[in-house]
């Protein structure tokens, strides 16, 4: 990159968040020539990516690069679409993920998920945090219970609102609401991994900014996967970024270094947004 | 919001509370698919015991015993010019008594047995043969005709010496001679074209279903000539034509409604408009066919909306920015574009209305019919209507008929079906 | 005779068709017409063939009636005092020698005498009819074709009279789904209102004794006739409750199974074999609950009968051989499986018009499919799965062909499943079905039990498919 080109390249890219150089945690999930098939096309080829504790990761990329495909791999949820099929290691805790003898329902009560459209089962907003913990039976007694759900929507940043209709429709809040009652019933289970698949893109700027905040404060208890299409986001929210493109990843690093410096011209290329 | 780090006791503690549970999830969830799996399964064993049991019931009646028996025409006991009036259940049974060496009583009783063991049809036969031939008087010629619908069954091993004597109709004594007739070939068993070639009848082994097939035949003629086009045309006008006000709306749940109407009332609704009303004949063609016009027409309708939904507003688009009207648009373009699925809800109706037997009763198709019909006007019979007749029937040998007669209907809604089938896969046109 | 008429009228159409063409033809020499030579025969083909066919048909609807009318008002007096349905038989034996057939009865004297010229009086009127109607639809084609001939100039828009006419018959064609309703009102209604004239509605609609015969003549002792109608509504009720016990669950589980579990392989094999359950024609289950199922069953609780009899439970077990073929738990199983495709079809439908999202969110959670369904598609489908079960009752309720053949006629108030019960629609056929003086108030029953079942199946019919519409729209 010569020097004139260089400022004029980067004023166009998003500006960092203050919490970009956060300090990073130990590995929590490590993938190794991670692919992916739906039938005979292939979706992944041959992924290799670390996934370090207590950190925001994001995958950015243009749509159809198979940075929502790699999310759903770390919770096995591939496994739900038939003619799928994953190869490659994704190591956690020691264990390998894709092992058959992995029982996906436990993985799941460890590695929660949000979706792109919020979610919200036709049920009580009490009823809709306290459902994990019913199926996995976390909790022996309704004082329990009870307890468990307060704590996830504390932890959501949703109990001041919804404390007083806790037996209202979920269905009923607004759409920024129902996201973080959709977080809150993914922490109940208290996983260690949050995966978030766009999770703002059907909110409006105001919640979307609470959702991101609330981000802030989940990663320090949580290791956090992000996927979003917007660069200012990821640039915002993560310490760690991960840029995929056409079914392969093409650069990982420090969000920082990413935004202000990718090694990758592909890269350069999409976050000044000459593509995608 | 801090909190204090969550300890590692606590995480293995609720680590081994999820495991402790998951057996009995994961065996909840096997459970729970093998309901299903029975469920299913359940279903599809009844089809199989119920088709089963059908043909294990029918496949008897394909078949037929016939007696072929030399007949000495007695001149004297025969009019030259008028043979049907001459007994000749009693001169065959006669000679058939004497030809087996058996001894009769004063009162005639073991002839009379014995005449027990042949149809009605073959006085009909040895007269008509002298009709034709008066040479053959004082001849000895071959008569064939069917066994009686009782000899029938026994030599079928329906009728056993499993049940006492007095509760059959069948003695003993008949057993024997049926047996010998047997060995000595002058009964065989052959294929039961009576079934196929004649109308209803009062005997059984004389009994057919062609009169009620053709009956059915005209009934679905007038049927298919009624709902299919008015069905067609109102489908296209509610399609294509109707603005979407209170009035179309209004008409679209009448059609549901009528589609989920039970069959009997529509029974209803023709005996009294029709038959009391309107004075048409009683259980005519002309009277079913409008029933099940009436019955056929808003699943005909509902097929052709669909059809005509699933042709993409682009091919109108196109047609109308070319000029065309919406009537040359509608019949030149979507039309013919959604026929293949029009046809094929058609056919799929008039299979259902060849099925339908609540409302033929009704009107009349419960008294018997015999021979086989050739006018709209005249009262006929149908095939499920014979059905319905033939079981209620007290002879034992309508019971075999009558599973023979649910297999000829079945074949013709599987023939009907499959060519809807057909069609749709050969002609069918995906978006 | 009409149909020399019709084809008459075919024939000028057909000639109105090229005719009308050519005139166009002709007429717009050397000018730009509005609309095709075709388009103008079409025109005069529609004013010919239509009113023309209207006469004729309002001759044939409107012929019969005052047929009967001329012929009864002009009958000698020994024939009007006959009673109606003799005299009936009368006339429908003087249009038969009138034609030159044999009458079907043998008539006493004063009857005899008059019927030869009776017969050529009927046969008259019905020529003169028949003539009279034929001639007045050839008039109409002919007005017709004149009013045509005037009218086909190069600026009629032939195209568009001709459209409108095509517009007006497809609205027609919709108009008799309306009719068809109204008829089904307004006959079950006329006649119910006859029915009720004699028989009071609160002892239709609330009595227990169901006993439908009528005094053949007015002194006749020992048959009154009761038709409190409770417990053909109670027998109705007991089949319907023991059907849907059988169709609801392994309907709604195999339509589970087929839309959470099932590969697309398994489903492109068991979904048309569950097709070919729901076409067989319920006259064949029928015979085969009454030939194959009644006697399998008895024979089962006989035998259960015969080894309590002389135990503790001997009452049961005397009760248990005493049992009969038609018992309401055949009937009510073999409906129950000619439901189960319906159910399930329909569950099916609903099932599937759950949004993906709700079961990714389950899953994301880990949920096993089972709690997924059992905890969240169930509870979001319920009300669709409500409907569903409302439109299977329904039919439960209005089915004829199984309940006349693998139930009874006694009509009796109970709810035990091993009781022989008779049901609505059952006293429907046989009371129409069995000897028929047209004015009775036992055939008039049947009118009275049909508008009930009409009303009925109605109701449910239009709760449900509200409910299943409002469920739908909540996820679209």
């Amino acid at each position: 990159m010569t020097a004139s080109a260089e400022p004029a390249s980067l004023t166009r890219a998003p500006t960092l968040g203050a919490h970009a150089s956060a300090p990073l945690g130990p590995i929590k999930i490590a993938a190794r020539g991670v692919s992916v098939f739906y039938g005979d096309k292939q979706a992944l080829f041959d992924v290799s990516l670390d996934i370090p504790d207590k950190t925001v990761t994001a995958l950015i990329g243009p749509s159809g690069c198979g940075k929502s495909t790699f999310l759903r791999t770390m919770n096995r949820m591939n496994d739900t679409i038939p003619g799928c099929r994953v190869t490659g290691e994704i190591e956690m805790d020691g264990g390998d993920i894709n092992d058959r003898k992995i029982d996906p329902v436990l993985l799941r009560a460890q590695v929660g998920m949000v979706f792109q459209k919020p979610n919200p089962f036709p049920k009580t907003i009490y009823e809709n945090v306290a459902y994990g913990p019913k199926i996995h039976g976390l909790a022996s007694s309704k004082g329990e219970l009870d307890d468990i759900v307060q704590k996830a929507l504390k932890r959501a940043g949703l109990w001041e609102e919804v404390a007083d209709r806790l037996h209202s429709p979920g269905t009923g809040l607004s759409g920024g609401q129902q996201q973080r009652l959709v977080i809150a019933r993914a922490i109940a289970v208290e996983p260690e991994v949050i995966l978030m698949d766009e999770p703002c893109s059907a909110l409006d700027p105001i919640a979307t900014a609470k959702i991101e905040e609330l981000i802030d404060e989940l990663r320090e208890r949580y290791c956090i996967v992000i996927v979003t299409h917007s660069m200012a986001q990821a640039a915002r929210v993560s310490q760690r970024t991960a840029f995929f493109h056409m079914g392969k990843l093409v650069e990982t690093g420090d969000t920082e270094e990413i935004f202000t410096n990718p090694r990758e011209k592909r890269t350069l290329d999409y976050i000044t947004g000459r593509f995608g | 919001m801090t909190e204090a780090p969550v300890d590692m006791t606590a995480a293995h503690a609720r680590s081994e509370r999820l495991k402790s549970r998951l057996r009995g999830r994961h065996a909840r969830e096997t459970r729970f698919k093998w309901y299903g799996r029975a469920a299913i399964g359940f279903a599809l064993v009844f089809l199989v015991i119920l088709m089963g049991s059908i043909i294990m019931q029918g496949r008897t009646a394909f078949y037929a015993h016939s007696v072929t028996l030399p007949v000495y025409m007695d001149a004297s006991r025969i009019d030259r010019a008028y043979p049907q009036g001459a007994n000749f259940e009693q001169i065959v049974a006669e000679q058939q008594v004497r030809r087996l060496g058996i001894q009769d009583d004063a009162s005639g009783s073991k002839t009379a047995a014995m005449r027990a063991l042949f149809s009605s049809e073959l006085k009909f036969q040895a007269a008509g043969m002298i009709a034709r031939q008066p040479s053959l008087l004082g001849q000895t010629v071959p008569v064939a005709a069917p066994l009686s619908d009782d000899a029938d069954l026994y030599l079928k091993g329906e009728i056993t010496k499993a049940t006492p004597q007095d509760q059959r109709r069948i003695s003993n004594e008949q057993m024997a001679w049926l047996d010998r007739m047997k060995a000595s070939g002058a009964i065989r068993a052959h294929f039961n074209s009576a079934l196929f070639t004649k109308g209803d009848s009062t005997q059984p082994e004389l009994a057919g279903v062609l009169g009620a097939v053709v009956g059915s035949a005209l009934m679905l003629i007038v049927t298919a000539l009624i709902a299919i086009p008015v069905g067609v045309g109102a489908a296209v006008w509610l399609e294509e034509y109707s603005p979407r006000n209170r009035l179309t709306a209004i008409i679209e749940v009448n059609i549901n409604n009528l589609a989920a109407v039970p069959s009997i009332v529509y029974g209803l609704l023709g005996l009294a408009l029709f038959i009391n009303w309107m004075h048409l004949p009683r259980a005519s063609p002309l009277v079913g066919g409008l029933v099940l016009a009436l019955m056929a027409l808003p699943t005909v309708i509902i097929a052709t909306r669909s059809s005509l939904k699933a042709v993409p507003p682009s091919i109108r688009e196109a047609a109308l920015a070319m000029g065309a009207s919406r009537t040359q648009t509608v019949f030149g373009h979507v039309l013919p574009l959604a026929m293949p699925g029009v046809m094929t809800g058609a056919i799929i109706a008039m299979a259902h209305a060849l099925g339908e037997t609540a409302p033929l009763l009704l009107i009349g198709m419960i008294s018997f019919v015999p021979g086989v019909p050739h006018a709209l006007d005249e009262p006929v019979g149908a095939l499920p209507s014979l059905i319905y007749i033939w079981e209620n029937a007290s002879e034992r040998a309508f019971h075999e008929r009558t599973a023979a007669a649910i297999l000829v209907l079945l074949a013709f809604m599987i023939v009907m079906n499959a060519a809807a089938i057909l069609l749709r896969r050969r002609f069918e046109r995906r978006w | 005779m009409i149909w020399i008429f019709l084809l008459l009228l075919i024939g000028f159409s057909v000639l109105a068709y090229f005719g009308g063409r050519g005139l166009a033809a002709r007429r717009s020499v050397g000018m730009r017409a509005h609309s095709r030579p075709g388009q103008h025969g079409l025109y005069a083909l529609i004013w010919v063939g239509v009113p023309a066919l209207a006469v004729l048909a309002a001759a044939s609807i409107f012929s019969a009636p005052l047929e009967r009318q001329m012929l009864a008002a002009g009958a000698p007096d020994s024939v009007t005092q006959l009673e109606p349905f003799r005299r009936e038989a009368f006339f429908s034996d003087a249009r038969r020698v009138g034609e030159g057939l044999e009458a079907q009865q043998i008539w006493p004297a004063p009857y005899a005498e008059e019927l030869p010229a009776e017969g050529r009086r009927a046969h008259s009127i019905s020529s003169a009819l028949n003539w009279g109607g034929g001639v007045a639809a050839v008039i109409a084609a002919i007005l017709g074709g004149l009013f045509v001939f005037i009218r086909i100039r190069p600026d009629l828009r032939a195209r568009n009279r001709v459209e409108s006419w095509i517009s007006v018959v497809l609205f027609a064609c919709s108009a008799v789904a309306v009719l068809t309703t109204l008829g089904i009102i307004f006959s079950l209604v006329w006649d119910s209102l006859r029915f009720f004239n004699a028989v009071p509605i609160t002892e239709f609609l609330f009595g227990t004794k169901w006993s439908p015969q009528m005094a053949i003549r007015a002194d006749q002792i020992g048959s009154s006739g009761a038709f409190g109608a409770v417990p053909l509504f109670a027998g109705t009720f007991l089949i319907m409750m023991i059907a849907m016990m059988v169709a609801g669950p392994i309907g709604l589980f195999s339509a589970i199974y087929l839309s959470e579990y099932a590969g697309r392989h398994t489903r492109s094999v068991v979904k048309p074999l569950l097709e070919v359950l729901a076409g067989v024609p319920t006259v064949v289950y029928g015979f085969f609950a009454a030939l194959t199922v009644g006697p399998a069953f008895r024979v089962f609780f006989n035998n259960i009968g015969a080894m309590l009899v002389g135990g503790p439970l001997d009452g049961i077990g005397q009760y248990l051989l005493l049992v009969q073929n038609q018992m309401a738990l055949v009937a009510g199983a073999v409906m129950g499986i000619m439901l189960i495709p319906f159910v399930s079809s329909l569950s099916d439908d609903i099932m599937n018009a759950v949004p993906q999202a709700l079961r990714d969110g389950s899953y994301a959670m880990g949920a096993t499919k089972s709690e997924t369904v059992k905890r969240v598609l169930l509870p979001a489908a319920l009300p669709g799965i409500a409907g569903a079960f409302l439109l299977a009752i329904s039919r439960a309720i209005g089915e004829t062909m199984i309940v006349t053949m693998a139930a009874g006629l006694a009509a009796k108030l109970t709810l035990n499943p091993l009781d022989t019960v008779t049901t609505v629609t059952v006293q429907i056929v046989t009371l129409l079905t069995g000897d028929q003086e047209f004015n009775s108030p036992k055939t008039l029953a049947a009118f009275g039990l049909g508008l009930t079942l009409f009303v009925v199946t109605l109701l449910l019919n239009i709760v449900a498919m509200r409910i299943v519409q409002t469920y739908r729209e909540q996820y679209d």
